[in-house]
């Protein structure tokens, strides 16, 4: 079933973190522990579920060469695709705004946890990318841009959790102390990524 | 003023969206044609510098106006074909009549679609005939131009490019005469699955039909290997055998006994 | 007065970094390093729209409704670089130079090390600092730009902005050109600045 491998293909093959590099300051920052990783992975992974299939219709509908043809063939030479950019960050950012409204309610010690990562979440490389990706793979629909996006925020969630559960079990080791801390954190993700190397190029 | 306010939080929005709006539309509809004349000549640029007409170091250093008339000067014949091998319209040798870089992206996905296709063909009065290609590389699309000898089977030159490959890495096709003249020379085998390789040591695996991908920018490379594929086959059908002969009655050229043997 | 203004300029080049310290911008550090070249092209383009978004952002800060705030900060940097964007494509002289920029425009507009900075300071400060701070954090960022691409573009290439230092035998590390060295070596890096610099230090 196409749904199928392209959903674990973007988990694993197509991973945010380790295949395209997208993401890296909340997730080298965030991810002390468990707890908070856990909370910001989960975020991404709304953020981008709601704001990917919402850029798609856009995208679909407002912003590709022809899109415009719906309201009129007079309509159908104009190319609105320069406000790309724009729109899915407005859209992306909207997002982010209601998140950080519902966890400053309901989660205040996520919220202050996070911090600055919270807001960050609205330039986070890997939703925006998400969006452009989806933009130049030219998905079929709706069905498409939700798996992707909800497996592209599963392997950013995963990424992270791993990253956390492994800096969590460092703090006991003799770490130098100029590296403890961010700087084994760099060597860590360096080594992870090297290791995911092997699925580059898979073809599902 | 309350600046939480719900009346002011949602003025301040809107007047925000109309500012923005309109600079930007503004800004996109008078410089429209400005952008569109660059583009323009910097296809004509990379078409003209595939096909050998000039240099890639004089091509970029002559002027805009100057790109049109060296074109309008060189272009023997331009036009569109469908998948099946058959003209479809002629584009006329108007400089206006290129076909934008924004135009092949469509033409990809009719190409994957397998109908619906109208592929441009270029053919100069030195007898070399260009034809785009167009795919996706690792950040963002690839494409370029491939010109072939009047033979129909021999590259004569490429040029390629990008919109958001890494610097360094999978930019290289486009920064680095190198690459691109490693193209100069090989073979399309039409009709061959695959038609061309450009792949990880395919040059010592031999035939002529080969281009070693980058090291480092094997995504890219790979993207680049399945954009040249996926447009050779497509137009497999017009540049394979019996078109091959068309072309030769047409310019009179005389051909060698090994040539024919194709 | 003055005093404040000094540490504004001098702290994000080495105690702030916002790189090695404040952890921003780092996908940026990662994808660009490759050459020396690249490296310099996208330091100036965040000094410049770092510095500016800043500003804006500060002269604007009174007048922005809370819950939009986001929205309008990155709606501004947006539109900002695309305006640049656009102006660089009509121009016949300045198309070439787009045409090498706008791979670089993606990451400039996402670049954390803008917002970050926008939330953290340009919104409680007056323009002035905050452009300085603008300034000053994007100065920060391209030195260690400068400073990984050095390494990988010699150790990966045997080159420097695209002169042949290293003689020809030198088989180029492959390893390095890849994202997880950049990693690498932005953490020894950070094992370098703390070993001198022991406030940085974590427990």
């Amino acid at each position: 079933m196409e749904y199928i491998s392209l959903f674990v293909k973007s988990i694993f093959v197509d991973n945010m973190i380790f295949a395209y590099f997208l993401g890296m300051c909340s997730y080298l920052a965030v991810s002390k522990n468990v707890k908070t990783a856990n909370g910001l992975g989960l975020a991404v992974i709304f953020v981008l579920l709601c704001t990917l299939p919402l850029n798609w219709i856009l995208n679909t509908f407002v912003l590709q060469p022809g899109a415009l043809k719906w309201l009129g063939p007079q309509f159908e030479s104009v190319d609105l695709s320069f406000l790309s950019f724009i729109v899915f960050i407005a859209v992306i950012a909207a997002f982010v705004q209601l998140v950080e409204m519902i966890v400053e309610k309901y989660l205040p010690s996520l919220y202050s946890s996070l911090g600055i990562y919270l807001p960050l979440i609205a330039v986070n490389c890997a939703i925006l990318g998400g969006s452009l990706f989806m933009q130049q793979r030219d998905f079929t629909g709706i069905g498409e841009s939700a798996v992707y996006a909800l497996g592209s925020g599963i392997g950013w969630y995963l990424a992270i959790v791993a990253l956390a559960a492994i800096r969590e079990k460092m703090s006991y080791s003799n770490v130098p102390k100029p590296l403890k801390g961010i700087g084994i954190t760099f060597i860590t993700v360096g080594l992870m990524g090297m290791a995911f190397m092997i699925f580059m190029g898979i073809q599902l | 003023m309350n600046t939480n306010s719900n009346v002011y939080t949602v003025i301040y929005t809107a007047i925000v969206v109309v500012i923005v709006a309109a600079v930007l539309a503004f800004v996109a509809m008078k410089l429209g044609p400005a952008q569109d004349a660059n583009a323009k000549a910097e296809t004509l640029r990379q078409m003209m510098s595939a096909a050998k007409i000039r240099s890639t170091e004089e091509l970029y250093a002559t002027k805009n106006a100057d790109i049109l008339q060296l074109y309008a000067d060189n272009i023997e014949e331009a036009y569109t074909i469908d998948l099946e091998g058959n003209k479809t319209a002629e584009l006329g040798i108007s400089k206006d009549n290129i076909e934008l870089v924004s135009k092949l992206k469509p033409q990809n996905k009719a190409i994957k679609a397998g109908e619906g296709a109208t592929l441009p063909v270029y053919i100069f009065k030195s007898g070399i005939a260009v034809i785009p290609i167009y795919g996706a590389g690792l950040w963002g699309p690839v494409w370029g131009y491939i010109a072939f000898e009047p033979d129909c089977h021999t590259i004569a030159g490429a040029f390629f490019d990008h919109e958001s490959e890494t610097p360094g890495l999978g930019a290289k096709i486009k920064d680095e005469p190198w690459f691109r003249e490693k193209f100069a020379g090989k073979t399309v085998e039409w009709g061959d699955e695959p038609a061309f390789r450009l792949e990880k040591n395919a040059e010592a695996q031999g035939g002529t039909n080969a281009v070693d991908a980058i090291t480092g920018a094997t995504m890219t490379s790979k993207g680049l290997n399945e954009a040249l594929n996926t447009w050779f086959n497509a137009y497999q059908k017009h540049f394979g055998l019996g078109a091959f002969f068309n072309m030769l009655e047409q310019h009179a050229i005389q051909t060698t006994p090994n040539a024919e043997e194709e | 007065m003055a005093q404040k203004l000094k540490e504004t300029i001098l702290n994000p080049i080495l105690k702030g970094n916002p790189i090695t310290v404040l952890v921003l911008g780092i996908c940026s550090a990662l994808a660009v390093t490759v050459q020396l070249k690249g490296a310099l092209v996208m330091a100036l383009s965040v000094i410049a729209v770092t510095g500016l978004s800043s500003l804006v952002c500060s002269l604007l800060r009174n007048t922005i409704p809370n819950r939009v705030r986001i929205i309008v900060q990155l709606v501004v940097v947006a539109m900002m670089v695309i305006l640049v964007d656009q102006i660089l494509k009509a121009g016949e002289a300045t198309y070439a130079i787009d045409k090498q920029l706008s791979v670089y425009i993606g990451l400039i507009i996402t670049n954390c090390i803008v917002m970050g900075r926008i939330e953290a300071f340009a919104l409680g400060n007056k323009p002035i600092p905050s452009l300085l701070d603008g300034l000053a954090n994007g100065v920060g960022y391209g030195l260690i730009l400068v400073v990984v691409a050095f390494f990988r573009e010699l150790l990966g290439s045997g080159t420097l902005f695209g002169f042949q230092v290293l003689p020809a035998s030198y088989v180029p590390n492959n390893l390095v050109i890849l994202p997880p060295f950049a990693l690498i070596l932005l953490g020894c890096i950070i094992w370098v600045h703390r070993a001198f610099d022991k406030d940085l230090q974590e427990n």
